[in-house]
């Protein structure tokens, strides 16, 4: 399947501006670093197919966190029985490990690490709501991506940050 | 530290810009995508579908050529196409039910759900619409072809079989090789049903009562 020129350079734009999202899912669902370039190729290709069906009825952002997670959320459960074999605690370090980016300190960079790994440990539901809650988005955009109602985006974005709060305590004590 | 340092050091952490996606590559992807997709189900259809309509276009056949009293073996071959119209409806209705990835995570989560229900009724009533009309439709022509040809076994013929060894091994290893192979079937559909669609279902609709109920609901 081609593209027409148009589509072609509306990918390119969303790519241009928002290569970030494809990144910070790939990192919040992928275990390894294999995996993470599997899951990374396929949120790619699923967002050129959508180009053709967006008509521009929501943001470029809001159509590609939709199609990012759902993507993720289908690859996930593709994974699942692989990662249940995965030993908690050693593979956590490997998370840590892939998700690495240079950050300004080496504390900074330690608690972006641990933050993907509790964003990793967190059930799928609050998964999604913990990446679109710290990347920002208002209640409104979040119930757009989800289908929820603003609120109850309220609700449970409440209970996912206090989860992920209780998942970094120990860690955060550990940095400062 | 406090839910505020962590969205800074999200907001901070340095992400890849730019259009680096090589279009080359995803196209290539595709390709290779769709044309696994298309094999997969070009055997799907040739094995639930178009083999099923071919065997009974051959019984029907058959049954044109004998005349009226090919009626019986007409029903079989209706029996068996309609096995194979259950098949193919469901990869029609599957496609026309197919959500775009584009959809929100409740519409794709419902999609999901309905489709894994829809998957698990299929086969725990797969007795009703697999095995039943294969069994009349095999009872039905067998007993046809047997009426036509007047094949009339001479009495005592069956305990004469069943007491020689040979002829007797061969009687039990047929009906064994066909109960295996029926009980094959219906282990798989059950393994099918308990070990991926149960389970997946149970997480898929976990995960929905975590998003969509009251927040006292939330599971851990």
């Amino acid at each position: 399947m081609s593209l027409s020129p148009a589509h072609e350079s509306l990918f390119h734009a969303w790519l241009e501006e928002h290569r970030g999202i494809v990144v910070k899912v790939t990192r919040s669902y992928a275990f390894a670093a294999a995996d993470a370039a599997d899951l990374e190729q396929e949120l790619l290709l699923q967002l050129w197919l959508s180009v053709p069906s967006y008509a521009g009825q929501a943001k470029p952002s809001t159509w590609i966190y939709r199609v990012c997670l759902n993507t993720a959320l289908t690859w996930h459960h593709g994974t699942t029985r692989r990662e249940r074999r995965i030993e908690p605690d050693r593979d956590l370090a490997a998370i840590a490990a892939h998700t690495a980016s240079p950050a300004d300190s080496a504390d900074e960079r330690e608690l972006l690490e641990k933050l993907y790994a509790a964003i990793h440990a967190m059930p799928e539901s609050d998964r999604a709501l913990v990446l679109l809650m710290l990347d920002g988005l208002a209640y409104r955009e979040i119930a757009e991506i989800t289908g929820l109602t603003e609120n109850h985006v309220g609700v449970a974005l409440t209970r996912a940050r206090k989860r992920l709060a209780d998942r970094l305590k120990g860690v955060t004590d550990e940095l400062e | 530290m406090n839910w505020n340092d962590y969205e800074a050091v999200w907001k901070r952490q340095k992400l890849p810009i730019g259009a680096a996606a090589d279009l080359a590559d995803i196209r290539a992807t595709f390709e290779l995508k769709r044309r696994k997709l298309e094999s997969t189900l070009r055997v799907r259809y040739i094995t639930d579908g178009v083999l099923g309509v071919l065997t009974a276009l051959g019984f029907l056949g058959y049954a044109w050529w004998i005349g009226r009293a090919g009626w019986p073996i007409a029903i079989g071959a209706a029996l068996i196409l309609g096995v194979s119209w259950v098949f193919v409806r469901d990869h029609q209705r599957r496609r026309r039910h197919q959500v775009g990835p584009e959809a929100t995570l409740l519409t794709k989560l419902d999609a999901e759900i309905a489709e894994l229900h829809h998957q698990r009724r299929l086969l725990r009533h797969i007795g009703l619409w697999y095995f039943l009309p294969y069994l009349a439709a095999g009872v039905l022509i067998s007993a046809t072809v047997v009426h036509r040809l007047r094949i009339k076994p001479p009495p005592g013929l069956l305990v004469d079989l069943l007491t020689t060894p040979r002829s007797a091994i061969f009687i039990y290893l047929t009906v064994a090789i066909v109960v295996a192979g029926l009980w094959l079937v219906w282990r798989d559909a059950r393994d099918a049903g308990k070990k991926r669609i149960d389970p997946r279902l149970q997480e898929l609709e976990k995960m929905r009562r975590d998003l969509f109920g009251p927040a006292d609901s939330l599971s851990d």
